[in-house]
């Protein structure tokens, strides 16, 4: 027997307070009026010993009161063996239900397992069943009904998450502080290898959980997956879309499987590759005829091994027509417009058809259909295009300023609103150029282009840039790339020229992923790749985007969000393998591919001798991995659970404050009679 | 009708007129019809009036006749003065139960000036004292008499001490006509002196009673314990055991009770001892026994 707070016995003292009124303080009765002393004569009587009588029964009992409290401050706790509170045991049935165990009966025989596991515990020992997938996922509650095991069991269905054996030690962590008794797990699995953490140490369960494993794959089975695609999420033109899938086959023999291209439920296309023995083949399909708008597409294989689910790969394709561009230029710039319609039309998937129009008809334009404009080297705009391209600009257009030579007669720069500071030509210098010094490479025109580091730079407009973001400087600081927001829509200033007479920009390879970056970023249009991986979030709404109602159907044609997540809901976790029909807060219609981790089609399983250690039984030829778990698992002490007599301690503080009340009203009963 | 003139229940009453009225009309209604106690308005004599009478009994057809006041008695009419001296020391404060001895001294009072004055058409006043004279209402049968007595009565709250020898003196200036004389006080002084104080009042041929109003722990204290007793009139604090009070001095307030009540029969006075947990119909049975046997 112990105390958890010996401190509070210095509450003892208060045992003297009710030693003093009971024994040591002189009797001090009340006073009583009478009409008139004339007939009494005074009689002194020490009563101290009648008194001290009397009140024995009270003053035991508030004595027992003050002690009893102290001792529940105090908090009293007994030890107890281990063994002896094995009573309390609980049962818990972990039940693998990850993308591997679909490979043939596994989930089945693991089910199967555990009801037998289920039969054989006693009547009155609680068990709990559990689903280990994405998370480890309580079935039922701590329960001893059988019936209601057995429900939660049968209830349990394959998934297409992926599992990780470090989840159920944390799970189980975390559970095991909730329950008082040990836990006597068993786990039913395939014990795939790749479900392993990547610290053996992660698997280690707490003390008081005695852990049985239940393999249900003994070997390797060989299995062919199709590992990943490659495929654009849009499409603008269909010839020049290009499909590549990577076909592994896992402890497979080398062999040639037939690959189809499926769109919409029909196959469009078919190749035949050959897989080596346990190895990779990439299969190309050198167009993507889809129709216009969203198309359900995958690529399937003629595996036939025992987990079929992972022959198949889902991706979304949306096909719709190239977006316009303006290109604005002078009459004698017959440069800029052929290097940016050149790197515009190789790059970005044909996504964008050029228009070049020269600043002398730009009042004929109509901004609204195109995606972005580009004005190249041109010092004054009509003043009536200049408004509309203001107005183009503050209603969410994006256009690209290149300041040429031209430019370097103007004081003001149109529609970025920025002073003409100084026109810089560098060919003068001893160098005859000016590198790029400082580029933000988190800017989306410049994140895959590279540092333009060899480019060189002949001349440059110097601008006034207050109030925008500069993505690149020259060498001497001049700013050459300035972003500026202005309305809904943004506006970015290149110093130097889109031709080769300014720079050597566009012969430079870093011109081309600029070009294709700038263009999807000033039209705000770039759709990601159509798939995605179970397991991973979907971005449904923006912090700005509030109380707009989103949708999402899963594959199996249900509307998983309540109606208070469809307007609350920022992202949304994608659950099974299939297609995903969503509609955004922004308005915009999508539709997502979602395929199983393929590391769950690796089917190997872990090796007897990690399966034995993880089991608490060390021995193997994995010595480090031992002493891991040996250090984790001697470093908690066992075999005594502390049992707090708190509440008993309090019931009998309880009970005697009610017998000294009433034995304390008695004696003010009869005082109140006497008086 | 009995149930009514338990004191406790009258306490609950408000208005000692009430009370009175209670009282009286009830003790009186359960007794046998008798033309002495005064209902008869039979014609009697005529009667020489007399400062102090009511003038609402001269016969106003003689005096046009013969110029001279007189007035006209009836059947059952005793003409007596009625003078209550109620001692309102604090000692008569006491109290174990509902009513204390002042209470009860009122209820008596009151219910005797309903007598008198309602029934009997007699003159009566009050006097009111501790040792002082208080309060003082002459005797009288005018109109608003009883209301005077009455609220005189619920005046008079208990203060000071009892001193029967000091007001004395104001008693024989205020008693010249000879009458009824009715002394409510607990007695608290050695019997001689209270009798040798009020004897001269008997020997101004008024006729003398003392009623002894006392509590029942009084006369029966009941201690379970040694308590410190306070004297209520002299603050004096005394510890005394359960022992005394429950032997020595039950026998001391028992001989006290004696020695007052055969010192007032040798005087010519009536003593009655009442307990303020009786019923009032005992002290007014003595009471209008006594007034049939003067008249």
């Amino acid at each position: 027997m112990g105390f958890l707070a010996p401190w509070f016995f210095a509450g003892a003292a208060a045992l003297a307070v009710p030693l003093y009124l009971h024994l040591l303080r002189r009797h001090t009765s009340n006073p009583q009026p009478f009409s008139s002393l004339m007939f009494f004569e005074p009689r002194t009587q020490s009563s101290i010993r009648h008194r001290r009588l009397r009140y024995l029964l009270l003053l035991a009992l508030r004595l027992a009161l003050l002690a009893l409290l102290v001792l529940a401050f105090a908090d009293p706790f007994v030890n107890r063996p281990a063994a002896t509170v094995s009573t309390n045991k609980l049962l818990a049935l972990v039940i693998d239900d990850s993308f591997s165990m679909r490979a043939g009966s596994r989930l089945a025989d693991a089910k199967r397992q555990a009801l037998s596991v289920l039969t054989s515990k006693a009547s009155s020992e609680r068990a709990q069943v559990f689903a280990l997938g994405s998370g480890l996922e309580a079935m039922s509650q701590p329960t001893d009904d059988s019936r209601a095991l057995q429900a939660a069991i049968s209830a349990i269905q394959p998934t297409d998450a992926r599992g990780n054996f470090g989840d159920l030690a944390r799970g189980l962590r975390s559970f095991s502080d909730s329950v008082r008794g040990p836990i006597d797990l068993h786990f039913f699995s395939d014990m795939q290898k790749s479900e392993m953490p990547a610290n053996f140490a992660d698997l280690a369960l707490p003390a008081k959980v005695s852990l049985t494993l239940h393999p249900v794959a003994s070997s390797t089975v060989a299995n062919w997956a199709v590992e990943s695609v490659n495929a654009p999420g849009q499409v603008w033109n269909v010839k020049k879309a290009r499909v590549q899938a990577v076909i592994a086959g896992y402890e497979t023999p080398a062999a040639t499987r037939t690959v189809s291209l499926q769109v919409n439920g029909k196959t469009v296309a078919t190749q035949k590759v050959q897989v080596p023995a346990n190895g990779r083949a990439t299969v190309e399909f050198n167009s993507l005829n889809v129709p216009y708008g969203f198309s359900r597409c995958a690529v399937r294989i003629d595996s036939a091994d025992s987990l079929p689910a992972d022959d198949i790969s889902y991706f979304a394709v949306d096909r719709s027509d190239p977006q316009q561009v303006l290109f604005l230029h002078q009459a004698s710039d017959k440069r800029s417009p052929i290097y940016f319609g050149a790197a515009l039309a190789a790059s970005a998937e044909s996504a964008f058809a050029m228009e070049s129009v020269s600043a002398d008809q730009a009042s004929s334009v109509q901004l609204p259909k195109y995606a972005f404009v580009v004005i190249s080297d041109v010092p004054s705009l009509p003043s009536s295009f200049e408004n509309d391209l203001a107005r183009y600009v503050r209603g969410g257009g994006g256009v690209l300023i290149a300041a040429g030579t031209s430019m370097a007669r103007a004081s003001w720069i149109p529609l970025f609103n920025a002073k003409v500071l100084a026109a810089n030509y560098y060919s003068n210098g001893p160098a005859g150029f000016l590198t790029v010094g400082d580029v933000d490479p988190s800017h989306p025109s410049i994140a895959k282009a590279g540092r333009w580091s060899d480019v060189r730079f002949y001349y440059a407009l110097q601008i006034d840039g207050t109030g925008s973001q500069i993505a690149a400087r020259l060498s001497d600081g001049t700013p050459l790339l300035l972003d500026k927001k202005i309305g809904e829509g943004r506006v970015l200033f290149l110093a130097s020229g889109l031709g080769n007479i300014t720079n050597d920009f566009p012969l430079h390879p870093d011109f081309v992923p600029f070009v294709e970056q700038t263009a999807f970023y000033l039209s705000g249009f770039e759709r990601p790749g159509g798939s995605q991986v179970v397991g991973s979030f979907l971005q449904l709404r923006t912090a700005k985007e509030r109380a707009v109602s989103v949708e999402v159907v899963d594959p199996q044609g249900r509307r998983p969000l309540s109606l208070q997540q469809a307007t609350t809901a920022q992202t949304y976790q994608l659950n099974e393998a299939g297609f995903y029909e969503v509609r955004l807060a922004n308005g915009r219609q999508d539709v997502v591919g979602v395929n199983a981790d393929r590391r769950e089609s690796d089917l190997a399983v872990m090796s007897p001798d990690a399966l034995s250690l993880w089991a608490g039984k060390p021995g193997g030829r994995n010595s480090s991995a031992a002493a891991q778990l040996a250090s984790s698992s001697t470093s908690v002490p066992q075999k005594f659970d502390a049992h707090s007599l708190w509440w008993y301690v309090m019931l009998l503080v309880f009970l005697t404050a009610i017998v000294e009340s009433w034995v304390a009203n008695l004696h003010l009963g009869v005082r109140r009679e006497e008086s | 009708m009995q149930r009514f003139l338990d004191p406790a229940v009258l306490a609950r009453i408000s208005g000692l007129d009430l009370i009175a009225k209670t009282v009286v009309d009830g003790f009186v209604a359960g007794l046998h019809r008798s033309p002495d106690f005064g209902f008869s308005q039979e014609f009697a004599e005529y009667r020489a009036y007399s400062p102090g009478d009511d003038l609402r009994h001269v016969d106003w057809n003689v005096f046009a006749r013969t110029e001279r006041a007189y007035l006209k008695r009836y059947r059952g009419e005793t003409n007596s003065l009625l003078t209550i001296l109620l001692d309102a020391s604090s000692s008569m404060n006491f109290s174990s139960h509902s009513v204390s001895k002042i209470d009860y001294a009122r209820f008596v009072a009151a219910s005797l000036f309903y007598l008198a004055i309602q029934n009997q058409r007699d003159a009566a006043g009050l006097i009111v004292f501790d040792d002082e004279v208080r309060n003082y209402i002459r005797p009288s049968t005018r109109y608003g008499q009883l209301h005077r007595l009455l609220s005189g009565l619920e005046h008079a709250e208990p203060r000071a001490r009892t001193d029967f020898a000091k007001p004395l003196h104001h008693f024989q200036q205020f008693l010249r006509r000879r009458g009824l004389v009715l002394i409510l006080s607990d007695f608290y002084e050695p019997p001689e002196n209270v009798i040798r104080t009020v004897e001269p009042l008997r020997f101004h041929g008024n006729e003398v009673v003392l009623f002894h109003v006392l509590d029942p722990r009084e006369l029966e204290p009941q201690l379970g314990e040694p308590v410190v007793l306070v004297d209520s009139e002299t603050s004096r604090r005394m510890e005394v055991t359960p022992e005394y009070a429950h032997n020595d001095y039950r026998q001391k307030i028992g001989a006290h009770i004696e020695d007052l009540r055969s010192r007032a029969r040798g005087a010519g006075m009536d003593y009655f001892l009442l307990r303020t947990d009786h019923p009032l119909d005992g002290a007014l049975a003595e009471y209008l026994t006594i007034r049939q046997e003067r008249n």
